[in-house]
C-alpha cells in the first residue's frame, strides 16, 4: 500500500493535462470548482457534466480508476442524495406516506447535488491529483503563493517543508516497519485487545520513531547547511516552469465555460 | 601555506568548555592530499569534520580552509562550497525525492542559472556513473547508490575538498569498496583534497597519509606503512591494523623475518614467498 507514496496517486503520462503547467492547472481547477458550484439549472449541469467527461477523456486516465475513486465516496453520495430527497421543502408533492413527504424539487435538487459532487471529485482528480507529480505541485504552490512573501509569509519554507516531508514519508514508513518488527520480536502484542489497548501498544512504536526522526532532522539540517542551503533568498531552480500559449488558451477556455455556466443558469429546469 | 590549517583548536560541546573534545590540536593538510583520519568512537574525528565545514564553531584557536576562516560569517558559504562533506547515513543527507533534483540542490542554493545547473547535474551524475538513474526515486536506491548520489550532489558545488565522514560505515562490502575506489579516483584524477574519516583500516591503507586521533590529540601521523607498522600502539588505543598487516605481525612474532607495515595482500604474499624460499 505504501510502496511508492512519494508519487501519491500520480499516474505518469503524456496527455494534455500532464503537459499543462502545474500553476495553470491549480488556477484552472479553481475556475472549474467555481463553475461546478455555481451551476443551478439543468443546462448548466449538462455543461459541467460534458466538461468533466471531456477532462477525464483527455487525461488518458483509465475510466476504471476514476470510477474506483467514486466508489470510495459512494456512501457520501447516497447520504447526500437521500438527505436532500426527504428534507427538501418544495411545492409539488410527488409522494406522501405518514410523515414522509417527497417533493419534485427535492428530487431535482438531490440529483443536482450528487451530480455536483461527482463532477467536483472526478474533475479535481484528473486535473491535479492524477496528472501532477507531488513535486510539481509543491513547486506550483510556491510559485503561486510567492506574492505572499511581500507580507512576510514564509512561502519558500513552507514549500521546502512539503518537499522534505514527501521525501521522508517512505523512509519513515520503512522505519516504522522495522520498529514494529523489533517490538514484536520482544513480545509486544499489537493485534489483540480493545481499541484502548491497541492504542497503548502503539506507544513503544511512536517513541522510538519520534526520537529517530529528530536525529534524522538534525543530520539533514547539517547536510543541507553543508550544501549551502540558506533559505529561499537568491535561490535558483534547475527546472523553470514555463507557461506556454496552450496553458493560457486552456485557462481562457475554462474561464469562458465558467461564464457560460453563469449565463445558462437561467435556462432549463432549475431549483 | 597548507590548504587546511588547524591551529591550537579548542572545542567542547558544552559552552563552558568543561569536557573538552579538543584542547590545543594543531594539524595541517596539504592541497590535493588524500588523508585518512582514524580513531575510536569518541576520539573527536566526526567533530573535527564538522569544525572544518564550519557547522560547529571552535571555542579557541582557528581553522582556515583555503585561506577562508570558519568563524567568519561572510566567508562561510564560500568555505562550504569549496569543502563538501559526505555523511554516514545515506538516507539523512538526501533532500529531494528524485535523484537529479537532489544533485541540483547545492547549485540551486548557490544561485547558479538554470541552464548551467542542468549541465552541472548531468556532468556530476556521469562522474559517479548514475546517469541512468537521473529520474529515479532516491528512496529506492541501494546504500552505495545513495552515497554516489551524495557525492554527485557535493561535486555539483565544484569543491576543492571533500570530507567523507564514515561514509562507508552503513554500506555493504561491495558498496564500501566502490566508494573507497571513488575517493581515490576523485583525489588522483580530479585533484580534489580527500579526507576519509573511517573505522576501516583497509580503507585507511589506501590513503597517502594516516592520522590517528586519540582523546582529541594526534597520536600518530604518517604514511599508512609507517602508522600500521606500530601495530602494538594501535591496539593499545583500541584500534586495529588491516587484517593482512595483523597476519604478518603475528608471523613476525613467531619468528618469521618479514618487513613491518605490509598493507596489501599481494605484497604480503611476495614477502612470505621470499622468506620461505630463503629458508630452503
Amino acid at each position: 500500500m505504501l510502496k511508492d507514496i512519494t508519487l501519491g496517486q500520480f499516474f505518469p503520462g503524456d496527455s494534455i493535462l500532464h503537459r499543462t503547467d502545474p500553476r495553470f492547472k491549480v488556477l484552472i481547477l479553481l475556475v472549474f470548482i467555481v463553475a461546478v458550484i455555481a451551476a443551478k439549472s439543468a443546462f448548466a449541469f449538462l455543461a459541467v457534466g460534458v466538461l468533466t467527461v471531456t477532462l477525464v477523456a483527455v487525461s488518458h486516465i483509465p475510466v476504471r480508476i476514476v470510477l474506483k475513486n467514486l466508489k470510495a465516496l459512494i456512501f457520501i453520495l447516497i447520504f447526500t442524495g437521500i438527505l436532500n430527497i426527504f428534507f427538501y421543502q418544495g411545492e409539488n408533492v410527488v409522494f406522501e406516506w405518514k410523515f414522509i413527504t417527497v417533493y419534485r424539487e427535492g428530487l431535482i435538487y438531490a440529483a443536482f447535488m450528487v451530480l455536483r459532487l461527482v463532477c467536483l471529485v472526478c474533475g479535481s482528480f484528473v486535473l491535479l491529483t492524477y496528472t501532477t507529480s507531488p513535486l510539481d505541485m509543491t513547486d506550483a504552490l510556491e510559485s503561486l503563493l510567492s506574492p505572499l512573501k511581500k507580507i512576510k509569509l514564509p512561502v519558500h519554507e513552507f514549500a521546502m517543508m512539503l518537499t522534505i516531508a514527501l521525501r521522508f514519508i517512505p523512509t519513515l514508513v520503512e522505519e516504522t516497519d522495522k520498529i514494529m518488527s523489533a517490538q514484536k520480536a520482544r513480545g509486544a502484542d499489537m493485534e489483540s485487545g480493545g481499541l484502548l489497548k491497541r492504542a497503548k501498544a502503539l506507544i513503544p512504536i511512536l517513541i522510538p520513531l519520534f526520537v529517530s526522526s529528530f536525529r534524522r532532522a538534525d543530520e539533514l539540517a547539517e547536510a543541507m547547511e553543508c550544501r549551502c542551503y540558506h533559505g529561499g533568498e537568491g535561490r535558483t531552480r534547475m527546472k523553470v516552469m514555463k507557461c506556454r500559449v496552450s496553458d493560457w488558451v486552456f485557462l481562457i477556455i475554462m474561464l469562458g465555460i465558467c461564464v457560460g455556466v453563469f449565463f445558462v443558469n437561467g435556462y432549463g429546469v432549475r431549483v | 601555506m597548507a590548504y587546511i590549517d588547524i591551529k591550537d583548536l579548542v572545542f567542547a560541546y558544552d559552552e563552558e568548555g568543561r569536557s573538552k573534545i579538543f584542547d590545543g590540536l594543531s594539524l595541517c593538510l596539504e592541497k590535493g592530499s588524500y588523508t585518512a583520519i582514524l580513531g575510536r568512537n569518541g576520539s573527536g574525528k566526526s567533530t573535527l569534520a564538522k569544525l572544518i565545514c564550519g557547522i560547529l564553531q571552535p571555542l579557541g584557536g582557528s581553522i582556515t580552509v583555503g585561506g577562508l576562516a570558519t568563524d567568519r560569517e561572510e566567508e562561510l558559504w564560500q568555505l562550504r562550497r569549496s569543502c563538501g562533506m559526505i555523511f554516514q547515513n545515506p538516507d539523512n543527507q538526501i533532500v529531494a525525492s528524485v535523484v537529479e533534483e537532489d544533485v541540483a540542490f547545492a547549485p540551486e542554493n548557490l544561485g547558479v542559472p538554470s541552464a548551467e545547473i542542468r549541465r552541472l547535474v548531468d556532468e556530476c551524475l556521469a562522474a559517479v556513473d548514475m546517469t541512468e538513474y537521473a529520474k529515479h526515486s532516491t528512496y529506492k536506491l541501494s546504500g552505495g547508490q545513495k552515497q554516489r548520489v551524495a557525492i554527485a550532489g557535493v561535486l555539483a558545488m565544484r569543491p576543492q575538498c571533500i570530507i567523507f565522514d564514515e561514509a562507508t560505515a552503513m554500506l555493504d562490502p561491495l558498496g564500501r569498496r566502490d566508494i573507497t575506489a571513488r575517493m581515490k579516483a576523485l583525489n588522483k584524477e580530479k585533484g580534489i583534497t580527500v579526507i576519509n574519516i573511517t573505522h576501516y583500516m583497509n580503507e585507511a591503507a589506501e590513503a597517502d597519509r594516516v592520522i590517528v586521533l586519540d582523546k582529541g590529540r594526534v597520536m600518530m601521523d604518517g604514511t599508512p606503512r609507517e602508522v600500521f607498522s606500530h601495530g602494538d600502539e594501535l591496539r593499545a588505543a583500541n584500534l586495529d591494523t588491516p587484517q593482512i598487516t595483523e597476519l604478518c605481525d603475528r608471523l613476525i612474532e613467531l619468528g618469521w623475518e618479514l618487513p613491518r607495515g605490509i598493507l596489501h595482500t599481494m605484497e604480503a604474499a611476495d614477502a612470505i614467498e621470499n622468506y620461505v624460499k630463503g629458508q630452503n
